[in-house]
Formats: C-alpha cells, sequence, structure tokens
C-alpha cells in the first residue's frame, strides 16, 4: 500500500496531500523561529557561537570558491566572449556576474552543505537523545536556546560572507586578467568600480540574506523533525542540505524576476 | 489520601500506532514521599514520567500536578511549572555542546539568571553530591563513562532545589559503592529537604532504600503497591520473581 | 563548538586578503578629492549615453566625473556640467569628445588639452566639443535606409544632424595639437 497503491489517481492524492501538509508544517515553524528570533529573551553566547561557526568558520571555504569562480569567469569570457569582442568589457562581466548572481548563489550552496546539514545534524542528535527534551524540563525554551540564533546568525552571516565573495571574486578575475591579456590590476580595479552601481551589491545582498534564513530554517526544521535514531538524522542531514539547495535556487529565480521588472 | 496529591496520573492510556503501552494507568504520589516505579523492560515507565513532563501527551486521562491537569497546559505554563522540577533522563540526555558544569548548571544560567560565576559554584557542589571531582566539571559529556554521566545527569536534576524529582533508572551501570551513595542522596533529598521523588529502578537493593513506596506497573496497569517492608511477603507473582530474581512460572 | 587553530587562523587570513583587495580597489577607483574639484560646462549636439556620474579622462586618466546634464532652452543642445579635479589645469582651448567604452559598455568623456597659454576657469566653458556617434543609429540608417519605424527613422535623423549642430566642429585641428595618447 502507501504510495504503491494500485489506484494512482489515490497516490497522486496522497501525495499532493503530504506535499500540502509538508508546506504547512514548514511554514508553521518559520513563523514560530522568526516570532523567537525577533523578541526577548536572547541568548547572546548561543548567538554569537552560531556567528562563529555560520560566518567565520565559512569563510575559508567562501573565499576559495569565490576565488576560483572569478578567476574561470574571466577565463570563459575570455575565450568564449572574443566572438564578439566581450573581452573588451571583461572586468564589468566578471562584476556583474560576481555581484549581482554568482557570489550570492555559490556562497549560499557552499553553506547550504556546510552549515545546514551541520545543523541538522546536530538538532537531530539531540532530538535522538532527549536532549531538547532535556532541555525542556529545564525551563529553557529550545526554540528560543536553539532555532533562533540559528536562523539570526544565518540570516546575517550570508550578506556578510557575500560581501567577501564579491570582493575575492573580483580579484580572481583580476588576477586571470592580469597574466591573460595583460590587463593591469589598476585598471580592471578601476574599470570595475567605474561600472558597477549600488544596487548591483545591493540586490546580491538582498538575495543572500533570504538564502541564509532559508539555509538556517532547513537546517533546524529537518533536525528538530528527525525520527528514527542515527538513520533518522542521517536522512535529515541529507534533506536539510538538498532542500536548503533547491530552495536557494528557487528564490534565486523569483528575487531575481522581482529586481529585473522592477 | 486525604491531601492533593503532589503528582497523579488518572485514567491515563497511550499508544503508539497499534501497540498499547498504558491503558487505565492510576498511580499517585502524596507530597514528602518517595515512590520506586518497578516494571519489567519495555513496559512504559520511562512514558509514564514523560508524560509527567508534557513531553508526550496521553492518549486518554490527565495527569495532575499540584492539582493542575498538565496534559492540557501550553509550552509556556509547562516550562514554567518545571523551575520546580528534576529530571534524570534514562540516557543521561546531557548537551554534549556543553561542558559539564555548564550542563549542571543549564537551568540556573539560562532559566533563574544566576550569574556564570556563581552558577558554576552551584554546579560543583552538585557535583560533589553526585561523587564527581570538580576536575569533571569542564570536560566534555563525551569524555566521561557512562556511569559519570548518570551522575552528572543527576546533579542536573537536584541543582536548584526542585521540590519534585523525577530518577529515570538513576543507580544503573554504577558500582554498588557509588550506587550506595547515590541511593542516599536521594533518600536524604526527600528526608531532609522534604522533596517527592518518583524513582524507576531495576535494583531491588536500591528501590529499599530510596522508597517510601513500591509500584508495580505491568500490561499498562499498576498491578501491586506496597511498602519496602511488604515486598518480602507480597502474593503477587510478578512481584515475587522481581524479589527473587528468578523467572516466573 | 570548539574551533581549532588552523580554522580560525584561515578565517582572519581570507577577512585580511579581502580587506587589503577592498582598500585596493578603493584606492584606485577613488578620485583623489584632496584638492578638491572644479566645475566647467560643455555643450553638445548628441549626449548619448552619458549620464550624471559618467567619468572625464585626460589621455586615458580618470580626472573627474559628469555632475549634471541638462539641456539649454534656446539652442537645445546637452549641457554637460563637468566636474574636474583641481590637480588638472586645462588649457582654454581643450577640446571635450564623448566616447564609447566598446559596444556594451558606458560612454565617457574624453578631455584633449589644447594649446592656448590661459587655462580653463572654475565655471568656464569648453567650446570645441565632439558629440556622440549614434552608432546604433548609423547601423539603422545604413540597414533600412528608406522605411523602418519611426522611431529608428527619426534617432538617424539626430545622428546625422548632431554634429553639424555641435557649436565648433574643430575636431580635426584639437586632434592635430594633441599631445600622444
Ligand atoms: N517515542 C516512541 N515511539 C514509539 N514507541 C515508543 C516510544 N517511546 C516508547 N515507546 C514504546 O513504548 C514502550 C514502553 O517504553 P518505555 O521506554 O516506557 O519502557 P520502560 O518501561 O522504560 O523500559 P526500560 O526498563 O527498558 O527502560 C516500549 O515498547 C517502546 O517500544
Ligand atoms: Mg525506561
Amino acid at each position: 500500500m502507501g504510495l504503491f497503491s494500485t489506484n494512482p489517481v489515490a497516490a497522486l492524492g496522497r501525495a499532493t496531500l503530504e506535499g500540502v501538509g509538508a508546506i504547512g508544517r514548514v511554514g508553521l515553524f518559520a513563523a514560530r523561529g522568526i516570532a523567537a528570533a525577533i523578541s526577548p529573551p536572547w541568548y547572546p553566547r548561543q548567538i554569537i557561537a552560531q556567528f562563529a561557526s555560520v560566518g567565520f568558520l565559512s569563510l575559508p571555504v567562501v573565499g576559495l570558491t569565490a576565488w576560483f569562480t572569478g578567476a574561470a569567469l574571466a577565463l570563459n569570457i575570455y575565450s568564449g566572449g572574443d566572438r564578439f569582442n566581450a573581452e573588451t568589457v571583461l572586468p564589468q562581466i566578471v562584476a556583474l556576474g560576481i555581484t549581482r548572481e554568482l557570489g550570492p548563489v555559490l556562497a549560499a550552496l557552499m553553506l547550504a552543505g556546510r552549515v545546514a546539514s551541520a545543523m541538522a545534524s546536530e538538532i537531530g542528535a539531540m532530538r535522538a537523545t532527549e536532549q531538547i527534551d532535556a532541555m525542556v524540563t529545564l525551563s529553557t525554551d529550545p526554540r528560543r536556546y536553539l532555532i533562533a540564533p540559528r536562523l539570526i546568525a544565518a540570516t546575517i552571516s550570508l550578506p556578510l560572507l557575500t560581501l567577501i565573495t564579491d570582493i575575492i571574486g573580483v580579484a580572481g578575475g583580476m588576477q586571470v586578467s592580469n597574466y591573460l591579456i595583460d590587463l593591469s590590476p589598476g585598471i580592471y580595479i578601476a574599470n570595475t568600480m567605474d561600472f558597477l552601481t549600488a544596487w548591483d551589491v545591493e540586490s546580491g545582498l538582498i538575495k543572500s540574506a533570504v538564502f541564509g534564513f532559508i539555509i538556517g530554517l532547513m537546517g533546524c526544521y529537518h533536525g528538530d523533525s528527525a525520527k528514527g535514531g542515527a538513520r533518522g538524522v542521517g536522512r535529515a542531514t541529507t534533506s536539510a542540505m538538498v532542500s536548503a539547495a533547491v530552495l536557494i535556487l528557487a528564490a534565486d529565480y523569483l528575487l531575481t524576476s522581482v529586481f529585473a521588472l522592477k | 489520601m486525604t491531601t492533593t496529591a503532589k503528582i497523579a496520573w488518572t485514567g491515563i492510556s497511550k499508544r503508539f500506532g497499534a501497540q498499547v503501552v498504558l491503558e487505565g494507568l492510576e498511580l499517585a504520589v502524596a507530597p514528602g514521599r518517595s515512590l520506586a516505579l518497578l516494571g519489567r523492560s519495555g513496559q512504559g515507565k520511562s512514558v509514564t514520567l514523560k508524560l509527567a513532563l508534557g513531553l508526550m501527551k496521553p492518549d486518554a486521562g490527565q495527569v495532575l500536578l499540584d492539582g493542575v491537569d498538565v496534559t492540557r497546559q501550553s509550552e509556556a505554563e509547562r516550562r514554567a511549572s518545571f523551575r520546580g522540577i528534576g529530571m534524570l533522563f534514562q540516557g543521561g540526555a546531557l548537551f554534549d555542546s556543553l561542558p559539564v558544569w555548564e550542563n549542571v548548571a543549564f537551568r540556573l544560567i539560562n532559566a533563574d539568571g544566576v550569574g556564570r560565576a556563581e552558577a558554576r559554584d552551584r554546579a560543583v557542589e552538585a557535583l560533589a553530591l553526585v561523587k564527581l571531582a570538580p576536575e569533571v566539571a569542564d570536560r566534555y559529556p563525551s569524555e566521561l563513562s557512562g556511569g559519570m554521566q548518570k551522575r552528572a545527569g543527576l546533579a542536573r536534576a537536584i541543582v536548584g532545589t526542585p521540590s519534585l524529582l523525577f530518577f529515570d533508572e538513576p543507580t544503573t551501570g554504577l558500582d554498588p559503592i557509588t550506587a550506595g551513595a547515590i541511593n542516599e542522596l536521594i533518600r536524604d533529598r526527600v528526608t531532609s529537604l522534604g522533596c517527592t521523588a518518583v524513582s524507576i529502578t531495576h535494583d531491588m537493593a536500591s528501590a529499599r532504600t530510596i522508597a517510601d513506596e513500591l509500584a508495580m506497573l505491568d500490561n499498562g496497569r499498576i498491578v501491586w503497591r506496597g511498602r519496602a517492608d511488604e515486598l518480602d511477603h507480597a502474593d503477587h507473582p510478578l512481584v515475587r520473581a522481581f524479589v527473587t530474581g528468578q523467572s516466573m512460572e | 563548538m570548539r574551533a581549532s587553530w588552523a580554522e580560525t587562523i584561515m578565517g582572519f587570513a581570507v577577512l585580511a586578503f579581502a580587506a587589503l583587495m577592498l582598500t585596493y580597489a578603493l584606492g584606485v577607483s577613488g578620485l583623489k578629492h584632496s584638492s578638491g574639484t572644479y566645475e566647467v560646462s560643455a555643450r553638445f549636439g548628441e549626449a548619448g549615453g552619458i549620464q550624471p556620474g559618467a567619468k572625464i579622462t585626460v589621455s586615458g586618466v580618470k580626472v573627474g566625473s559628469v555632475s549634471d546634464v541638462t539641456i539649454d532652452p534656446k539652442t537645445y543642445l546637452a549641457v554637460m556640467h563637468l566636474s574636474l579635479s583641481k590637480d588638472v589645469k586645462l588649457p582654454s582651448d581643450s577640446t571635450a569628445k564623448i566616447t564609447s567604452d566598446g559596444l556594451l559598455g558606458g560612454a565617457h568623456i574624453a578631455l584633449m588639452p589644447g594649446g592656448a597659454e590661459d587655462d580653463l576657469k572654475p565655471g568656464g566653458e569648453i567650446n570645441n566639443t565632439q558629440g556622440a556617434v549614434d552608432l546604433f543609429g548609423l547601423i539603422g540608417q545604413f540597414i533600412r535606409p528608406q522605411s523602418g519605424s519611426p522611431a529608428a527613422a527619426s534617432s538617424a535623423d539626430s545622428a546625422a544632424k548632431a554634429p553639424a549642430a555641435a557649436p565648433a566642429p574643430a575636431a580635426p585641428k584639437a586632434a592635430a595639437d594633441l599631445p600622444e595618447m
């Protein structure tokens, strides 16, 4: 039985109901998480600890990603873009691509892998070993102690990381252009800075705040609803990562269309 | 019992899917009394405690804490009433991201607003009560043996002197000497501090020391209840089997 | 969670690198405003592509930016208000030319110093100007000489008229005076 019911219409109906139910549960979880995040009491130590692990410790991986992406983008514009003289505006295309799209999305995807999964496995393990129950009996609200700090840290850290991504991505492009087409770093940067508008960077940062929230939400939600011991925690970890990545890309498309039509 | 019970389970039924765990459970503990809950493995003793803490919802019945039905309380109300309750989980349930002393002082720091330095001192005192040396305070739970984790969990349950204590197998995994000390500690909480205690145990010697009364849970309800000195001439076959340690015929 | 030393150092290294890069970028792009700026104006028959903020260069080096673009209600010429660095003194007969940065890029104003003895005064006007060449207009005109959409026709029109309407079509002479670029 279950999803393998002989009646495909019934199976479809059941799957739809399950989907709607899941959206409702995530929505409720998100609403409660936001409510806990924006109202006192807060746990500053937990918030700082999350900033350290979500933001600061993600710097190396995000920095490397940004560098290689900027460099590869510059190479592609050079080798593929010469069909329409695009190499004359190479710095501009790298800057636009990094700030508006690749910086926010790649930083978010790296964090989906690094952070959403870690959150899900940590909270899932705490569920499985009754640590969350224990916290309630110690008169502490897990939503405030565990969930809110993670949502806050992820939502604020990712835009900051994206800013770093923007800078290092441009540096990657600059370095490649320097040895490839002998474009001096000074001219590269001058072109980039003249061309970029505040909105190019801002739109990327707005997106990344949304992505950060998605990462925190998926990590916490899947961890909190983990069932069935170590296997369940493993499943939760994977679901957190995959659902965060898919939602990030979907939200990217939505937000970009909103910005483009603005 | 004429006074209101400190904690009372009335008409509790609880099932997981098709499996019926509790069915019409009736159990009450008067203030200042210590009850040992006995029963074969998997009969629902841990579930009984979790129901009292509102961590699970019963399918039917009420749990009255000081006369108030906890199954109808909101989460926030329950958290407030937990200030007077200490709970030792069967698996310890220590927070593995925090050092031992912060585990023990968790409620003091995060709910009672006690300063970290003072909370630490009080945690070290509580650790001494469960025979854990002050050096243990800075270790992480993963660096402790099973019995040490159990004792750290016990220290966490008694810190802040709650008036109602739940212990899920407090002496399991301990050597006889340490177990004896823990039994004394629980006994002392009840006699000198006037706490009410409900302890789950499989250890009959422990049960005799810590409990004024014993209750045997079987097939979803209490099948026998009596004082410690009534244990030896109880005529219920399950109780006799527990006392003699021989399987039932 | 306790972070290892290596992780912490790596984090600081990335931050330091980003900070260095940012300082460098701001240093390169930032106009050295130390000595302040002065304003001059220039009239163009075709302002195509120039917006406030567009850069102004001399021999390819940025020396200022366009602060405003208005229209002269009498002559219908575009009036550019140019904000130049005080470090750069230009002869009064210098030439301003709108130059495109490439097909996809924006446009900027290139100044070519003249040979006169006296300098341009703050508030003065650059009389020698060369307007933008409306590339797309020219292409449109070339592809569809007669018909086509009204919009294309009118833009081609303006492109054709623009150089004639410019007050001082002295480009060849100015170019001859140019120091090597
Ligand atoms: N969360 C749960 N989901 C499903 N079944 C559960 C859950 N918790 C407990 N059970 C079931 O309820 C029954 C009673 O469990 P409980 O933990 O109360 O046993 P116990 O009496 O404490 O046993 P032990 O002495 O071994 O600790 C068990 O059969 C168990 O399978
Ligand atoms: Mg149990």
